[in-house]
This record gives structure tokens, C-alpha cells and sequence, in this order.
């Protein structure tokens, strides 16, 4: 197998609050390899951005702990490394988009200034060579190097999204985790910035975790998917895999849930109920409460990851019947 | 048949729990903060039901020459003032004038400010203008100084006191409520409140200041504290509450002329002073923390 | 035949800021019928949303005039203006903000209904409060919790139960399910087209996602600065878009299919400032096609095909 860039296993995160436990990251692995994309799916609460913040060690803790797994990040673990070792890593070797254009820039610096701080912090460079570079990043990014002078206040939100950009990737990491780049964004506005970042990705061949609710974004630019629920994997695949052979009940609910561009429906079909309170889980499979072919094993334990062909991976009990088939309602699968 | 009754039991909900419950909880966890309560709470109880206890002609200001200016002692725990009068009946005795005046300067300022400030904040335009103008003239004027102005033409007397400082206190409560309520304006329940039909005075009192409360009653804490300390400063220039009710700023001044000799006539109550303001401000920054909603969980 | 439902002529909407006057809403024109849904699509700042506060009078217009069922509502006032509410609601977006975090469910919900005597008695009007908590789909049992115990999707129920409260015959939906997760989103489309259908609803529907409004409207009006710069019935607006604009909208919807391959118009740049605009299409700017008449005038919004308006001097 290719080498890996990124490596999760069996990665544990809660919050230990004062009245609960929020189990938030309940057990998750994935792997990313060069230049691959993985979308990491799920709707609020699922665990995407926990589990994004974790490989950065940027959980706040305390409430926040890493319970168990280990982050391994070009070849090494860093959930046990000194804070300092990690600082050094972020930005470096790891970058992280953040939703917010608006608040992830400080106001009070002009945006080259912003881009040469990064840089002089991780790449021995003068002052005048880090501002060079900055504008360079800039004009990269589809601003023109005039505008380094600026302040974020003067860009609007999708040219402030691409000044993030070019912040994250000024010391050419070898992961960026995009942490729903996109959904502040306009549409013809998220559009330009897909582009930009399939362009840079290919540029860089750097790896990407692309956090997102969005299907359509994912279908744009991922390679592999994983879908999240409640803090598990609950479906890995190719995008192929899961576009196309769905396998997990939830991954179909959100595809029948979705309004399709491109066929009127008279109504639609939603995923009844509500993502259970990650602070009182179900016993059984977190999903079933809501799931449609749930059987009475499925509320007391918990399902096994199963491979149904090579890469793609669904934890569902519904499969231990080997004629089990779900139904997509529409789409090309 | 789909989403439309799609079933909604989740374990979310257990028991309703109100906004304040929720406060109650926070602020319960911050020790300096249950400290101040519980010192602002005695001395509230004190200053109620000290009455019961002793008699005023009889113990606060009668005079006992023969027994003036005795160190503490046990009968005396505190001593006794340059008229024989027992100094810890007096302090004790004292709470109900500076809480009085620490409260009721508040109750007027408060009153007054929050319904300017309210009304300049919803209403906008040359109608906010105006009030905040006023204000603004009528904060540039020291404290102090309008307070000495106003009792010094109405005379000395306890209510002159609180009406004076009431008066000084307003600008702070109309600014904080009007920036509040600049930013609860804006929010959509309050455009929803107009949708239904409601009336301004309506969503005023219903929905905007319920939600503007926060701030105003940490202000008002503070604000409690800086009067009491505002007071006992204007009794001990001779423009509080006149002898000889034991007033505590009045205590401090009677007792400067024996500072070298008898500390303790302005140590204890000048100590009151310090622990009941120290218990305001730890209770106020409390509340500020516990009602903040950011800290929230 | 009767006039529409909804009557809206020349509206104009504009706000004094210090940089001069900001067009929100520049002139448009619309009619609504009785039981039809109306989306009116559009990104930020294209005031699709102060249209909708507009039309509910909770903004004052700066010109044109509007008719509710046969009546002038463009600048009534006091009584009249409430009397209107009646049958005039609005659902909000932010299912956090739109609902007074201090009230329980119950009070929320009760609260149109005393106000305006709906009902009265007692017992009458707590039988109507958990009528309508049903018809949105909300447990009896939540009656008395607040509103930060529920999730958005229950907010926005409570927010819908509200509007519904007051019986009303039209409803501005903005952007009702864009801060949803999207197996929630569909519960509440839902839950609106339901209503609609049983009540007999007219609605506007205010998004800046074209796949909702798809499944939704009947009609489709595409605002660009302010301006409506495309309409049609939707069936022909997606099968048939005119204007650059909208084209590049459509083309830049990201597709939840494999392999989903298409020409995309990727505009450069992005929506210029609403404030003094000047008297050209406003789109220019950023369309590849455009020419020397987009510069010197504004396309008016004709009828190129019938029900199918463009504003474009290159659609013919």
C-alpha cells in the first residue's frame, strides 16, 4: 500500500463536563494517502469537527481529552507529543481552513503581513523575502500582489476565504483539513474557491480532509468518503463506492433527504427523529433509532465494521443477511 | 405519513429548566462569588432585624460618657466611641443607613434609567438622540459634586442622601440598557413580535427587557457597591446622614480625631465599609460570569 | 378575472448608509395567486430577504405600491396594519435568534393568539396551543421547555406553529431551512408544503438554493442586486435559463452525483456594491458577454417566451 500521510486509529475524544460525558469521537480510523482527498461527512454534531481538531491537538482541554487512539501524521504519532513539538507541526506540516473568512483573519494586520507571519514562523526567511513570498501566495490564490497592503476588512468573505487559503498553504503542508470551506459562502462564490482549491491541491499534491455536510461538495472534489454519525465511521468507501453502491442506512437517508436539482419531487423523504445526544448514546447501533430497517439486534449491540469489497466499509448488522440490499431512491446508482 | 409527524422523542428533554436555574448553576460553582452573597445576605438580615435586637434611644445614641473611648474588651467587642456608645451596636446598627442608601440609590437610578434608556434604544432616531444627550451633560457633572449640590441645597438627611446619589447613578443605567437593547432590537423574535401583532410597549416589556436583564443587574451590583462607598464618603465631609445615627462614613469622621490614639474607632468601620463593598463586587462579577452566555457549559 | 393574491409594483427599497444610497430593492414587480409558492432566489445582498420585511411592512418601502387581496397595504398603519398580520406571516431563518429564548414553547405559541383574541378562554386557548404544536409536529411533552434544551429543527417548528397561530392566509418563508442539517431541512419543506396543501397557504419563499426552491415554487423570480433579473414558471426556468446569471447560478450548484460532469461558468469577481448604482445591467460587470449597451443602460425585465421574463439585451 501506498505510503500514508495521514493515519487515525480507534481514536477516542470526549468531553468531560461536569454533568456528562459527551462522547464525541466514539472510535474512528481512516487514513489518507498522497495527494488524496477524503470527505469527512456528517451533519452538526456528528464528531467532524472534534475529530479535525484532534489530529491538530487543538481540542480544548480541559473539557476536551483524547482518550485513546493515536494520530499518526507523516509516519508519527503526535497525540503524545510535547505541545511544543506540535506547534511546529501545525502550519507546517498540517493546515486547517476554518468556516469563518470572517473571524479567521485578524482584522488589525494587512493580509501580506498575515501571510509573511506564517511563513517566518516555519521557514527561515527575512522579513523582505517572507513578504515576497506572501505575494506571491497571493497572486497564487487569484489576488493581485497590489493588494497585500490591504486589511481583511477591505475583501469580501470568498477573497478573505482565499487569503486563508493561501495562509494554509504558504509552507506547503502536506495535509490542509478544510473545515466546511465552502458553506459561509455564496454559491457562484463557493464555485470559484472549489476551483481554486482543486487547482492548488493538484499544484501542491497535497493531501486534503475536506469537512463537509454538503454531498455536492463532496462529489466535486473527493476521492474516498466517510461518513460520519454520532462520533462513528459509520461508511468508508471510494466516492464511487458510496455515490454509487450506497451501503449504509444513514449515507441513503441523506441522499433521499437532499432536494434533487435535477428532478422535481412531489415530497420529500427525510430521516425521521433526531441524531441521538452524543452524552446518552443508544446501546445498540446509534443510528437505529432512526433507521428504517432496524431490527430488534440493532437497539442492543453495537455493529463491527464489515468490508463489502475492498476499501469500502459499512457498520451495519442489517448486512449479517447477505441478500440485504438498501434503496436509493434516486440519483445514478 | 413523512417528516411532517415524524417522531420527536429524544432523551433531550428531561425537565424544563429555566434560564435562571441555569444561572443559579453556574454561579454556585464560583466560591468567591457565594461568599459575597452570603456576606451581602447577612448583612441584608442584619440591617432587617437589628431592630429586634437593640433599641435606639437606648443603645445606639445615648450617651455614657463615663464609659467613652474604652479599648475592645468583652463587654465591648469592639470598644466604645468618644461618648461611651458601644461601637459594635453601632456598626451593626449602621448597616440599615448604608445599605439603604447603597440600595435605594439604586432602586431610583435604576428605575429611571432603564425606562430612558429603554426607550431611547427602541425607538432610535431624534428620540434617542435626545436622551442620550442629556445623559451625556448630565454624567459629565462629578458624582459626588452633584450629590454634595443637591443635599447641600436640600439639606442633610438620609433621603436627601439617596435622592442625590439615585440622582448621579441614572447615566450608568440608561447607557448599559440602551446598549443592550440595541442588540436584542435587532433580533428576529423582536420582528416576529411585531408580525403578531404585538404593540412597542408590548415588546418592550415582554420580550426585549427580560432579555436585556444581564447586564443590568450586574451594573446595579456594582453599582450598590460604589454608593455605599460614595456615601460614607459624602457623610465624612458632613453632607450624609447628619449625627448621630450611626452612619459608617460618619464613623470613619468621628473617629479620625482619634486615630493616633484609638485606631480601632476608624478600623472597624472602615473595615465594614471595605467588607460589604469587597462582597458586592465579588456577588457582581459572579453574576457577570454566571450570566454571560458565552461561559455557558 | 380577479386581480392576484399579492399586487407588487415598482417596489423600491433603499437605506441611507454614509457612502450614499444602498439599492436594496430596486424596482420590481411581481404578482402572486392564491395557493401559489413564489421563490425568489438570490445571493447575499441581492435583497431577496428586505423584500420579504418589506412586504410585511416591518420595513417602510421607498416607493412602488403593494396590494394584498384587493387592498393598498404600501403604507397603512396602526390598527390596520395589525389587522393585516392577521393574515400576513413570516417564518424566520435563524431558528436561533427568531424565537425569545426566555419563553417556554407553550408561551411562544400562545402568545399570538392572546394578543389578538383569536380565542378566548382558558382552556380553549391551551387546546389550541397543543392543536398546533401537533400540527407541526412537536410532542405535547415539550409544552414547557425552553428553547435552548431543543435542536434547530424544533425551533424552527415552534417559529412555524407561531406564524400558523395567527391563521394566516400568506406566508414569507425566509430562508427557512438554510440553517438545517439536511435530513432535517427535508422535515421542515415537508412540513410547509403539507400546511400549504391544507390550508390552502400562498407563499414566498426565500432561499439562495435553487435545488429547494426547485422541489417548492411554482414560480421562480432570480434577483441580482436588487433587481429581479429572471422569471418563469420553475419547470421552464430550469430547463430553460436566460440570463448569464442565472446560468452561472445554475452551473455552480454542486451536483450530489458521481461523476457528475458539466460545463460550469465559473463569474469572476463577485456581486458589486448596491450603493448609487450606476445606470447600467448590474451583472455586467461580471459577464463574459457582455457589451456596450450593458454599460450605458438597464435591461428592463421583458417577456421573451410567455410567463418567461429576462432582463438581458442579449436575450431576444
Amino acid at each position: 500500500m501506498s505510503e500514508k500521510v495521514l493515519s487515525i486509529e480507534n481514536l477516542v475524544v470526549h468531553y468531560e463536563l461536569e454533568a456528562e460525558t459527551v462522547h464525541a469521537v466514539n472510535g474512528i480510523s481512516l487514513s489518507i494517502g498522497k495527494e488524496e482527498t477524503l470527505g469527512l461527512v456528517g451533519e452538526t454534531g456528528a464528531g467532524k469537527t472534534t475529530a479535525a481538531l484532534s489530529i491538530m491537538r487543538l481540542i480544548q482541554s480541559p473539557p476536551g481529552a483524547i482518550k485513546s487512539g493515536a494520530v499518526v501524521l507523516n509516519g508519527r504519532d503526535v497525540t503524545g507529543l510535547p505541545i511544543r513539538r506540535m506547534e511546529a507541526i501545525r502550519g507546517k506540516e498540517v493546515a486547517m481552513i476554518f468556516q469563518d473568512p470572517m473571524t479567521s483573519l485578524d482584522p488589525v494586520f494587512t493580509v501580506g503581513d498575515q501571510i509573511a507571519e506564517s511563513i517566518a514562523l516555519h521557514e527561515k526567511l527575512s522579513k523582505a523575502d517572507a513578504m515576497k513570498r506572501a505575494e506571491e501566495i497571493l497572486e497564487l490564490v487569484g489576488i493581485p500582489r497590489s493588494r497585500a497592503l490591504e486589511y481583511p476588512h477591505q475583501f469580501s468573505g470568498g477573497m478573505k476565504q482565499r487569503v486563508v487559503i493561501a495562509i494554509a498553504l504558504s509552507c506547503n503542508p502536506s495535509l490542509l483539513i478544510a473545515d466546511e470551506p465552502t458553506t459561509a459562502l455564496d454559491v457562484t462564490i463557493q464555485a470559484q474557491v472549489l476551483e481554486l482549491m482543486k487547482e492548488l491541491k493538484n499544484k501542491y499534491q497535497t493531501a486534503m480532509l475536506m469537512i463537509t455536510h454538503d454531498l455536492g461538495v463532496v462529489s466535486e472534489i473527493c476521492d474516498n468518503v466517510a461518513v460520519m454519525y454520532a462520533g462513528r465511521i459509520v461508511e468508508v468507501g471510494s466516492a464511487k463506492d458510496i455515490f454509487l453502491h450506497t451501503a449504509h442506512p444513514y449515507t441513503e437517508g441523506l441522499f433521499n433527504s437532499l432536494p434533487n436539482i435535477n428532478a422535481r419531487v412531489e415530497s420529500l423523504k427525510p430521516i425521521p427523529g433526531l441524531m441521538p445526544n452524543p452524552a446518552e448514546l443508544p446501546p445498540g447501533c446509534a443510528f437505529a433509532p432512526r433507521c428504517s430497517y432496524a431490527g430488534e439486534r440493532c437497539h442492543t449491540s453495537k455493529p463491527v465494521p464489515r468490508e463489502l469489497e475492498s476499501g469500502h466499509i459499512v457498520e451495519c448488522l442489517a448486512y449479517d443477511d447477505p441478500s440485504f440490499q438498501i434503496v436509493r431512491r434516486w440519483g445514478n446508482g | 405519513m413523512n417528516g411532517n409527524t415524524c417522531n420527536l422523542q429524544s432523551p433531550a428533554s428531561k425537565k424544563a429548566q429555566s434560564h435562571w436555574a441555569g444561572v443559579w448553576r453556574q454561579f454556585r460553582k464560583n466560591k468567591g462569588a457565594m461568599a459575597g452573597l452570603i456576606v451581602v445576605l447577612l448583612a441584608i438580615l442584619t440591617a432587617l432585624t437589628i431592630g429586634f435586637f437593640v433599641d435606639y434611644d437606648e443603645h445606639v445614641i445615648r450617651q455614657n460618657i463615663p464609659m467613652r473611648l474604652q479599648p475592645p474588651s468583652l463587654e465591648h467587642p469592639l470598644g466604645t466611641d468618644e461618648l461611651g456608645r458601644d461601637l459594635m451596636v453601632r456598626i451593626l446598627y449602621g448597616s440599615r443607613y448604608s445599605l439603604a442608601v447603597g440600595f435605594g440609590s439604586v432602586g431610583i437610578a435604576a428605575l429611571i434609567g432603564i425606562a430612558l434608556g429603554a426607550f431611547a434604544g427602541f425607538y432610535g432616531g431624534y428620540k434617542e438622540d435626545v436622551v442620550m444627550r442629556l445623559t451625556d451633560i448630565f454624567a459629565a457633572i462629578p458624582g459626588l459634586l452633584l450629590g454634595a449640590v443637591i443635599v447641600a441645597s436640600l439639606g442633610a438627611s438620609l433621603t436627601n442622601l439617596i435622592l442625590a446619589l439615585g440622582l448621579a447613578s441614572i447615566p450608568q443605567f440608561v447607557r448599559i440598557t440602551r446598549a443592550s437593547v440595541l442588540t436584542v432590537r435587532d433580533q428576529e423574535y423582536v420582528e416576529a413580535s411585531w408580525v403578531i401583532g404585538l404593540t412597542g410597549r408590548k415588546i418592550i416589556f415582554s420580550h426585549i427587557l427580560p432579555n436585556c436583564l444581564s447586564p443590568i443587574i450586574v451594573t446595579a451590583t456594582l453599582q450598590v457597591a460604589q454608593n455605599i462607598i460614595s456615601a460614607s464618603a459624602m457623610s465624612f465631609l458632613g453632607l450624609g446622614v447628619p449625627a448621630p445615627d450611626p452612619e459608617w462614613g460618619a464613623l470613619l469622621s468621628a473617629g479620625r480625631s482619634y486615630m493616633r490614639t484609638h485606631g480601632y474607632l476608624t478600623l472597624f468601620p472602615g473595615l465594614s465599609i471595605m467588607l460589604i463593598v469587597l462582597a458586592l463586587n465579588l456577588l457582581g462579577d459572579g453574576l457577570r460570569d454566571a450570566l454571560d452566555p458565552k461561559l455557558k457549559r | 378575472m380577479a386581480e392576484p393574491m399579492l399586487v407588487v409594483n415598482n417596489l423600491k427599497k433603499y437605506f441611507k448608509t454614509p457612502g450614499g444610497m444602498l439599492h436594496a430593492v430596486d424596482d420590481i414587480s411581481f404578482t402572486l395567486e392564491q395557493g401559489k409558492t413564489l421563490g425568489l432566489v438570490g445571493e447575499s445582498g441581492c435583497g431577496k430577504s428586505t423584500t420579504g420585511r418589506v412586504l410585511l411592512r416591518l420595513l417602510d418601502s421607498t416607493g412602488g405600491t403593494m396590494r394584498f387581496e384587493g387592498q393598498d397595504i404600501t403604507n397603512i398603519q396602526g390598527a390596520a396594519l395589525r389587522k393585516l398580520r392577521r393574515k400576513m406571516q413570516i417564518i424566520f431563518q435563524d431558528p436561533f435568534s427568531s424565537i425569545d429564548p426566555r419563553k417556554t414553547v407553550s408561551q411562544t405559541i400562545r402568545e399570538p393568539i392572546t394578543t389578538n383574541n383569536i380565542i378566548t378562554g382558558k382552556a380553549e386557548v391551551e387546546n389550541r396551543v397543543l392543536e398546533l404544536m401537533e400540527m407541526v409536529g412537536l410532542t405535547s411533552r415539550l409544552t414547557n421547555t425552553y428553547p435552548h434544551e431543543l435542536d434547530g429543527g424544533r425551533r424552527q417548528r415552534i417559529g412555524i406553529a407561531r406564524a400558523m397561530a395567527m391563521e394566516p392566509r400568506f406566508i414569507v418563508c425566509d430562508e427557512p431551512v438554510s440553517a438545517l442539517d439536511v435530513s432535517i431541512q427535508a422535515q421542515i419543506l415537508n412540513l410547509l408544503k403539507d400546511l400549504q396543501r391544507s390550508n390552502g397557504l400562498t407563499y414566498i419563499f426565500i432561499t439562495h438554493d435553487l435545488a429547494v426552491v426547485h422541489n417548492f415554487s411554482d414560480e421562480i423570480a432570480v434577483m441580482y442586486l436588487g433587481q429581479i433579473v429572471e422569471k418563469s414558471p420553475t419547470e421552464e426556468l430550469f430547463k430553460n435559463p436566460m440570463h448569464p446569471y442565472t446560468k452561472a447560478l445554475l452551473s455552480a450548484i454542486p451536483i450530489p452525483e458521481y461523476g457528475h460532469k458539466k460545463e460550469r461558468i465559473i463569474l469572476k469577481g463577485e456581486i458589486t456594491s448596491p450603493i448609487s448604482p450606476k445606470n447600467e445591467c448590474r451583472f455586467q460587470s461580471r459577464c463574459e458577454h457582455a457589451f456596450d449597451k450593458c454599460r450605458s443602460e438597464c435591461p428592463p425585465l421583458v417577456e421573451i417566451t410567455p410567463g418567461h421574463l429576462v432582463a438581458c439585451y442579449l436575450v431576444k
